[in-house]
């Protein structure tokens, strides 16, 4: 019999050596012997190696299960404090011991904004060409230089924008949107103030230029799975490029542009150092865009080794916690998004 | 049941002289494998139906039929390689030496030592072309180097592959050529002294020339091994092999000595498909 | 002005933006590289391979942040590497269709685009707290966690592209489904592997706020992962953003050191993808 039970066993079918043609009973008892064994060594290969990727599968889990146990233990003091009312206060004083959410929140959502407002049409602009227009030789190493822009730690960004960027966009930005836009009435408000050079904006703007290569790239792997039969279609119906792009490539990439942007929305969301050096920390917050404010992973940079006091250290890792939850919710409906679209795609 | 694959169940058992095809639903000396009462399932989707055929050892059994008649399932149901898939699954039995081994807690690998598989596509390992070769040896035996450097050696002249690479033992097997490659992987389940060797369709991805050496390797290897091929190729199977099984629709229409199918087929199913009437 | 005279030119201001839009980007990256490089290269000397952080006012290197930065990337790298190689094998062999792998591939990618400072709060609660005291270890486990989940996914993502005839024919040979695996499968996929790893080696190279709560910084030459250690990124962060110029000199140095490690490491695992399937 073929079943293993472990028992050293001949070999099933007789055993004929090909090249001598009589059967070699001591070949048998041996190779059948080891046979067995490996035989049964192979099925206790298999039992430990299953076992050892699962348990390593687990611990993804029970990591992403530690982090939410983390963040909310450390919370809970704040949290229970200041109920919840702590996400609707703009009051940050370690000294009287009052926190409040909102200003990091605030400035974490506005910086996010303006880095999509100023990254989604560029990243968009940067995969129409590269899949339309760029001619074939070009393709790779432009891809391979915008993606290198999402390489570049962030903290770099970070010391860039504070000695390069901050004082050039004091210099002759924000005065030109002074004089320009924050002369309307009203609307002005949102660009009012001196000119400072770090604040929301710059830090929006650098947020900006960080996650354009990464929804580029994503738009780009998201146009590339459009049929080209599809689009030859409407070539031969004589549509020019544009209205290919407008009309058949993007609606039949919908879904996937959306988590492609969702996901970078993530990204900004939670960046650190890029905004640290540039945000200004300062824990209030104003109408105009142009000044200083903080966000959440800013605040937590900034303050988190010098709190002193626990209810100071809570605060800050209850923001952190908001900070995972809004987070969570943009890649988890980014990432059902394009789920959704890879099953389109019959992939 | 149509009363054409009625006629053909009854008329097995009538067809006198060759004591090889007289009774099949009894091992006949000089059979390796019997295939009795054979369903075969994806999932809730039947794609075999009742299959009832010999395999005679030191010969060559062809399948052939239209695509989808089932004769890879059927190849793939002898060393139980469909088991790797989650929803495929096998009932009946399959006597191999008198042991059925789609009997529950039977030991696959072991199974499969026993019995070599060529696909369709070359499938050479990422690695040495000796590597290849002794890959299956060095799972279940452990040789001095000397034993084993002899069996790969005879392992490649056994697929006529030796003289072309034996200065190149240790070069990837992704350097040769598709025949070549297809030639390694016969090689290389022959290695492992199988029993029996199933073939699908060995030479469908190989230019002409490949394929005749392949049929010409196919023709020495039937002295030692009990073969099973599935070809698309109808005049591939008139030239190679000694029994013919003709597939449809995941039944077997009808089995016989390949001369007398495609010279005499019992069965119009049978006739209309080998003069090309359809498939 | 006729219909199609409208079309040419929306079709034509369509694609001008583009261009625009992908100069636009080029153009930062043109700017980042050159400023890094413009005042890095002023602090690369012998001194910033051989002297230790220097105290404001003072001349000096950054070699205990050199030595930190390396020391708990290789750690990170020996623990990330395994967990992510075998959690991405299971994955890609053992959870075919399985609710669990569904789950487990889902937070994964939660993981991966985790903001890393987060993590750098759950190893502080892990490790820093019951330790009471900052250590390389836990800059290491928190740069690892990073590690983890990008492995995991091109480890996966690779595997599936090895052909299942590759493993039906492992198989049809008598092999165990382990040694199908590692000795079939890997080998098939380990180019994909192993730039997987060098892009997760890049990311974490740059990464400061994981270690900002976890390693913290030292001023001084320390081996002891015990203990706090100097590093790239937190060394830059504290330098740049004080007011001494000379530190403000070797914050720019750090800078383009670790800009230059990540760029060829990318380079170099987008070289060894392009020459694996060149090959194949």
């Amino acid at each position: 019999m073929l079943v293993d039970d472990g028992r050293p066993r001949g070999l099933p079918f007789s055993r004929r050596n090909p090249l001598e043609g009589q059967t070699v009973a001591a070949d048998i008892a041996l190779v059948g012997r080891s046979a067995g064994r490996r035989g049964r060594a192979g099925s206790i290969g298999d039992t430990v190696f299953r076992a050892l990727t699962f348990f390593f599968a687990l611990l993804v889990l029970l990591i992403l299960g530690g982090v939410i146990v983390a963040l909310v233990a450390g919370a809970i003091p704040a949290l229970r404090t200041f109920g919840f009312s702590f996400v609707l206060t703009e009051v940050w004083n370690p000294v009287t011991e009052k926190f409040g959410a909102l200003a990091p929140i605030y400035g974490t959502l506005v910086t996010s904004a303006i880095a999509m407002v100023v990254g989604i049409p560029v990243a968009f602009g940067v995969a129409v060409f590269i899949t339309e227009i760029c001619p074939l030789w070009l393709k790779r190493p432009l891809a391979t230089m915008i993606e290198l822009l999402a390489a570049i730690p962030s903290i770099i960004y970070g010391i860039w924008g504070l000695f390069v960027f901050a004082p050039f966009v004091q210099q002759y930005i924000q005065p030109a949107i002074i004089d320009s836009l924050g002369q309307i009435p009203g609307f002005g408000a949102l660009f009012a103030g001196p000119p400072l050079g770090i604040g929301v904006l710059t830090a929006g703007f650098i947020l900006a230029i960080m996650v354009l290569p990464f929804i580029s790239s994503i738009m780009r792997d998201v146009f590339e799975t459009v049929p080209a039969i599809l689009k030859e279609s409407a070539y031969g119906l004589g549509a020019t490029r544009s209205e290919v792009v407008r009309q058949i490539v993007l609606p039949y990439t919908r879904i996937g542009v959306v988590g492609g942007i969702m996901l970078g929305l993530g990204r900004a969301l939670g960046e650190t150092m890029a905004v640290t050096f540039v945000i200004g920390n300062a824990h209030r917050i104003s109408a105009s865009i142009l000044q200083p404010g903080t966000t959440i992973s800013a605040s937590l940079a900034n303050e988190f080794t010098e709190a002193f006091g626990d209810l100071y250290r809570s605060s800050l890792i209850a923001l952190g916690f908001i900070l995972f939850i809004i987070t969570f919710i943009v890649l988890a409906i980014a990432k059902l998004m394009l789920l959704r679209l890879q099953k389109r795609a019959g992939g | 049941m149509s009363s054409t694959q009625a006629a053909a169940r009854l008329a097995m058992p009538l067809v006198p002289s060759d004591p090889d095809v007289r009774d099949p639903t009894e091992p006949m000396p000089g059979q390796k494998a019997l295939i009795r009462n054979v369903d075969f399932f994806y999932d809730s989707f039947q794609a075999l139906k009742n299959i009832n055929l010999p395999l005679h050892d030191k010969r060559v059994t062809a399948f052939i039929g239209p695509s989808g008649c089932g004769k890879s399932t059927l190849l793939r149901i002898l060393n139980r390689i469909y088991e790797l898939y989650p929803g495929q699954r096998a009932t009946g039995e399959v006597l191999i030496d008198g042991e059925n081994i789609l009997a529950p807690g039977l030991d696959l690998n072991l199974l499969r030592a026993k019995i070599g598989m060529v696909f369709q596509k070359p499938t050479p390992f990422p690695m040495s072309i000796y590597d290849n070769i002794a890959f299956g040896i060095r799972l279940y035996e452990r040789l001095p180097h000397s034993e084993l450097d002899d069996r790969v050696e005879s392992a490649l002249r056994r697929a006529a592959l030796w003289d072309e690479v034996k200065d190149k033992l240790r070069q990837s097997g992704l350097s040769l050529s598709g025949g070549q490659q297809q030639r390694l992987c016969i090689a290389r389940a022959v290695a492992v002294q199988p029993e029996i060797l199933l073939l699908d369709e060995p030479a469908s991805a190989l230019d002409p020339l490949s394929t005749q050496r392949i049929e010409e390797l196919i023709a020495e290897l039937k002295a030692d091994y009990c073969i099973a091929i599935v070809t698309h190729n109808m005049q591939q199977a008139a030239r190679s092999s000694d029994y013919t099984a003709f597939m449809y629709i995941g039944e077997l229409i009808e089995f016989d000595e390949t001369e007398r199918i495609f010279t005499h087929p019992k069965q119009k199913h049978t006739e209309d498909y080998i003069t090309g009437r359809f498939g | 002005m006729d219909v199609y005279a409208r079309r040419r030119i929306a079709n034509g201001v369509v694609m001008t933006l583009s261009v625009a839009a992908t100069a636009f980007g080029l153009l930062w990256l043109v700017l980042v590289l050159w400023t890094l490089l413009e005042n890095g290269v002023a602090a690369i000397s012998p001194a910033l391979f051989s002297q230790m952080t220097p105290p404001p006012g003072s001349a000096g290197g950054l070699l205990n942040a050199i030595f930190g930065s390396v020391a708990m990337t290789l750690i990170a790298t020996l623990i990330g590497t395994p967990t992510g190689i075998l959690a991405g094998t299971f994955l890609a062999e053992y959870s075919r269709g399985s609710r669990f792998g569904e789950v487990v591939r889902f937070i994964n990618d939660i993981l991966l685009s985790a903001p890393s400072i987060i993590v750098g709060l759950f190893v502080y609660e892990l490790l820093v707290v019951p330790m009471g005291h900052f250590s390389a270890w836990a800059g290491a486990v928190a740069l690892a966690i990073i590690v983890i989940p990008v492995v995991v996914r091109t480890t996966e993502d690779m595997l599936n592209l090895v052909p299942n005839a590759l493993r039906e024919a492992a198989a049809a040979l008598g092999s165990p489904k382990w040694k199908v695996i590692v000795m079939v499968s890997y080998r098939a996929a380990i180019q994909g592997m192993v730039t997987g790893v060098m892009l997760a080696v890049a990311r974490i190279a740059g990464e400061t706020a994981p270690l900002l709560f976890t390693a913290l910084n030292n001023q001084f030459w320390s081996t002891d992962l015990n203990a706090p250690m100097a590093n790239l990124p937190v060394v830059i962060f504290q330098f740049a953003m004080s007011p001494y110029a000379d530190w403000q000199v070797l914050a720019w140095g750090g800078a383009l050191l670790i800009t230059l490690t990540v760029l060829f490491l990318n380079i170099g695992a987008r070289m060894l993808a392009s020459w694996s399937t060149f090959k194949q």
